[in-house]
């Protein structure tokens, strides 16, 4: 489809304009989506035993560099499902099961990213046993690269990773976050096993491989890990978050990590405050324009969104943090539908904006560990609206995704390109799961997707911003965080009733592009140095 | 005791090799006896206790009191020292006892009865605490089982399931065996008034306060809740010369002036719950400390854990009742009401009323039977926080153990000095209904 149908589809997607009030008395505009999991050929199951009641992770990235995010969805004992996306542009969802070399068993997860740099993405594959590194071959085809990256997989229950490219490094940054001692059988708890640090090879800054992987002592249980750059400074640290179920003297963790030297935990006299949460999954977003990232932190019964409170008169900043999830409205603990009042079990959570009202919503899935009874059975997942005033309102039923299926991990994903996130939730036993935003009044927008020359060329690290009116919206480009999987590729940004945005990118140096006009409803690569190029599929 | 452990050899195997052999008795040497059973059951109660989010303390203790009751009936139905506790107990009748002139393995007894009472009384645990009691029952039966004849087996794990059975359908009736929303009630109207408790966590489960029926569950060796009531607290005033306001400025000054020792105190015994094994638990590991450093006698264990799993339930029962009759409100929101906006304790302020200090109170009633049944000046080492990163602290007394607990609760901001002290007063009137049970032939 040209981009000229693909305009006509956006006018005629946009004729139907329905919205509904929000709680603050504003009109708030009331996303629609439409299950196509059979329809578009979807078919897998996140299944397996007591090893596999965490993970499950979706991963979105493109593959056939046509623009459509493909997909893998992790199998557990059985293989990984991967689907390779033929959805029309603006039309209903259509996947092909297609042979990629991802089809192992025992995938509790897997992130993408371009390892080598060659411009073609690359995976990590997290596993109940050794961790696969998978090179990206393009035409959606992967082969194994351990051995020729000098990637030590392990032999864990590995259940977290986040990757970045350290100041002056040519090759990335992994972080693995491993769970249980699964041989652990009489007292497990307290078992966790070290999370992995696999850093460059450190004798050649340019050498391209992976030196032996550091353990991340203490670890507690890791069930999402994120690199982000929390305090401007340029270094992006590591946060992880732990499911407290299973340490002993744990909590949440953030490491520091500057080049060239070991990594350090953030302590109590820095400023972190011991928090201890069944951690499971991290979503991030500057949701306040501030400069600094908030963090959505997923649990059992209330969730947590913390927000920099450690913002001194001078000096440095402080990594201290106030939980405003109950201000806001996403503490998110307990089913708003289904018939139970047991509290709700959360996974995978993401920042988007769904209905493109320029106001970044909250997707969370959510479903019982396995055989919870004091928590909720059907535990429908979340997906909460921000309003203007700045909290969020739930719209799950709504909008039709309150799905009662244990979910785990999930994305939100504008898969046929018509400028509206689709959402994939993988579910532990059951069919995964698949819809198509089809909100017929939903406001403008612009995708976007970052490539700069050299190492690193999805920019990984970097932070997008983009203005319209008086309103700015800044996200941070990750690998990491969610449950068990993320995503790569176009980055959403709703523009509300704006016809245009100004946008610019900060590098993962600290260079700041200048700021360019862009029109909405449209897709731009913001390749370094160059003025924004609209991109539209073939 | 009828026991039949004739060692034959060393290596164990699994018992289903020896049921087929009649006549026989014991082919091999058990590689686990009771003293183990017992140990490694209550090992995995704490890790439950831990791991199983609706428990609190008050239901923590709850659990670990019929716990405690179970092994120690399954012991004294085969012992010629103990004596039977029903008929002391509220409630508690006449428990299955062996058949005369029948051979029964007090292991097999004791682990059939354990396995029982911790799938009774964990049924709600997650999938790994319920794969863990799996493994444990799974193992410690085959190493309780080697060896036996398969008449003695089966005997013997009948017995022990019979008697946990009678001590779970016991339980069932004294108004504490099902908790809903983690112990949270849906509804709740909160007391009125400047005095009383109000939320002080952003947790919204929490904007109502824990379990406010548990005063009213049935006790097990006092006569009701009432039995240990208490006076009122002084007098709510905000007068800044007010006894009330002097004891909220001394948490204040306190904090503000802690010591390091000070400090390290507010955390040893913090105890928190679903990151530790509660205060209940935290004093069952002190007993399961100087019971395994003493090298105990099986009779000695299991009156030891069911007199203190006995005492620190009916501690909370009492404690409980009194919390709720008073509804008084917690240090952090007077202080921040009237003395420092900002004011943050050390400690996580628990989600219920402030008066008495339930730590203090069970601590105490711990402390009081401990000190009756291993004595005066006992002095030991406490290592539970160890795995949590902290040192062990030693102590002159069980009593010092428990008045340091106490005064924890003042270090840590969530306990105004009165409910410290009256708490205390409280334990020690419930232990002594507990020191008066008859355990001993």
């Amino acid at each position: 489809m040209c981009k000229t149908r693909l305009r006509l589809a956006m006018i005629a997607a946009s004729v139907a304009r329905a919205t509904s009030p929000g709680a603050a008395g504003e009109a708030v505009v009331l996303p629609s989506f439409v299950e196509e999991t059979a329809s578009a050929g979807i078919d897998s199951v996140y299944s397996g035993g007591w090893e596999y009641i965490v993970g499950g992770g979706v991963t979105t990235f493109d593959c056939d560099d046509d623009g459509f995010p493909d997909m893998l969805l992790a199998g557990g004992e059985t293989t990984a499902r991967f689907y390779r996306n033929a959805s029309p542009v603006a039309g209903a969802l259509r996947f092909e099961a297609a042979p990629s070399g991802l089809e192992l068993d025992k995938v509790t997860g897997a992130y993408p990213f371009d390892v080598d740099s060659d411009g073609v993405t690359d995976l990590v594959l997290l596993r109940v046993g050794e961790n696969v590194a998978m090179r990206g071959l393009g035409g959606c085809r992967f082969e194994r690269a351990n051995e020729a990256w000098g990637f030590d997989g392990g032999d864990a229950w590995s259940t977290a990773l986040a990757a970045t490219w350290e100041r002056g490094a040519d090759w990335p940054t992994v972080a693995v976050g491993n769970y249980i001692d699964r041989r652990e059988d009489l007292f497990p708890w307290g078992s966790c096993t070290d999370n992995w640090l696999h850093r460059p090879i450190a004798d050649s800054p340019t050498a391209r491989s992976f030196a032996p992987p550091t353990p991340l002592m203490p670890s507690f249980c890791a069930l999402s890990m994120l690199f982000t750059d929390w305090n401007g400074s340029g270094a992006p640290s590591l946060r992880i978050s732990n499911d407290r179920e299973y340490y002993k003297g744990g909590q949440e963790q953030l490491w520091r990590l500057d080049a060239g030297l070991p990594p350090a935990l953030y302590t109590d006299a820095d400023g972190w405050k011991p928090l201890r949460i069944w951690g499971m999954g991290i979503a991030s977003y500057d949701l306040d324009s501030d400069g600094y990232a908030e963090y959505f932190l997923t649990s059992m019964a209330d969730n947590k969104l913390q927000s920099l409170a450690g913002m001194p008169q001078s000096g440095p900043v402080a990594p201290t943090y106030a939980d405003v999830a109950f201000a806001r409205g996403v503490t998110a603990h307990r089913p708003y539908t289904g018939g139970e009042v047991k509290p709700s079990t959360a996974w995978h959570a993401q920042f988007e904006d769904v209905n493109n009202d320029g106001l970044v919503d909250l997707f969370i899935a959510k479903g019982n560990v396995a055989e919870m009874p004091d928590f909720a059975t059907n535990d429908p997942n979340n997906l909460l609206l921000q309003s203007p005033d700045g909290k969020f309102r739930e719209a799950g039923e709504a909008a039709g995704v309150a799905s009662l299926r244990p979910a785990r991990g999930a994305a939100l994903v504008d898969f046929n390109l018509d400028g509206l996130p689709d959402l994939v939730v993988v579910n532990r036993g059951e069919g995964a799961q698949l819809w198509r935003n089809t909100t017929p009044n939903a406001g403008g927008w612009i995708d976007v997707r970052l490539r700069q020359p050299g190492p690193n060329p999805d920019a990984v690290g970097a932070w997008i911003e983009v203005r319209r009116g008086a309103a700015l919206m800044r996200r941070e480009i990750t690998v990491g965080g969610g449950h068990a999987g993320g995503q790569t590729g176009w980055r959403h940004f709703g523009l509300g009733k704006s016809t245009e945005a100004r946008i610019r990118v900060v590098w993962p140096d600290g260079a700041a592009s200048a700021w360019q006009r862009v029109g909405g409803d449209a897709h731009y690569v913001l390749e370094r140095g160059q003025p924004a190029r609209p991109w539209a599929p073939d | 005791m009828m026991t039949l452990r004739h060692a034959v050899a060393s290596v164990a195997v699994a018992a289903t090799v020896f049921l087929g052999a009649p006549g026989a008795l014991r082919a091999q040497t058990a590689s686990v006896g009771p003293v183990e059973v017992l140990d490694t059951s209550y090992r995995l109660l704490l890790e439950l206790v831990r791991h199983t989010p609706t428990y609190s303390p008050p239901v923590a203790s709850r659990a670990i009191a019929y716990i405690g009751v179970t092994a120690f009936e399954a012991v004294a139905a085969g012992s010629d020292s103990l004596r039977s506790l029903a008929g002391q107990l509220n409630g508690l009748d006449p428990v299955p006892q062996r058949e005369p002139g029948r051979t029964y393995d007090d292991g097999l007894v004791l682990q059939a009865a354990m396995a029982v009472a911790l799938r009774g009384f964990f049924q709600n645990t997650g999938p790994t605490g319920q794969r863990a009691m799996a493994a444990v029952e799974s193992k410690l039966r085959a190493e309780a089982a080697a060896g036996l004849r398969s008449d003695v087996v089966v005997r013997s794990e009948a017995l022990g399931r019979e008697v946990a059975e009678h001590i779970l359908a016991w339980s069932h009736g004294d108004g504490g065996a099902v908790i809903v929303n983690m112990g949270f009630p849906l509804e709740h109207i909160l007391t009125q008034g400047e005095a009383h408790w109000v939320p002080t966590s952003l947790i919204v489960q929490q904007q109502l306060p824990l379990l406010p029926g548990w005063g009213g569950n049935r006790t097990f060796a006092m006569p009701d809740a009432a039995a240990c009531d208490l006076p009122p607290p002084p007098d709510y005033s905000e007068d800044p010369t007010s006894e009330f306001y002097g004891e909220a400025l001394e948490v204040v000054e306190m904090q503000a002036n802690l010591t390091p020792e000070q400090r390290a105190i507010a955390r040893f015994w913090s105890d928190d719950p679903m990151l530790t094994a509660t205060p209940p638990g935290h004093w069952v590991s002190i007993a399961q400390q100087i019971l395994e450093r003493d090298d105990a006698a099986l009779d000695r264990r299991v009156d030891v854990l069911a007199r203190l799993g006995v005492a620190q339930a009916d501690a909370f029962v009492a404690c409980w009742k009194t919390k709720f009759e008073y509804d008084l409100l917690r240090p952090v929101t007077y202080i921040r009401r009237l003395i420092d906006p900002k004011w943050e304790p050390v400690l996580t302020t628990p989600p219920f009323p402030e008066y008495p200090s339930g730590h203090s109170a069970q601590s105490a009633a711990a402390a009081a039977v401990l000190t009756d049944l291993l004595g005066e000046n006992f002095a030991f080492e406490d290592a539970t926080p160890a795995a949590d990163g902290l040192p062990p602290r030693a102590f002159a007394s069980f009593q010092a153990a428990a008045e340091e607990a106490g005064l924890s609760r003042l270090y840590g901001g969530i306990h105004f000095r009165s409910a410290i002290e009256r708490g205390q007063e409280q334990g020690r009137c419930v232990a002594a209904y507990v020191n008066a049970l008859r355990t001993r032939r």
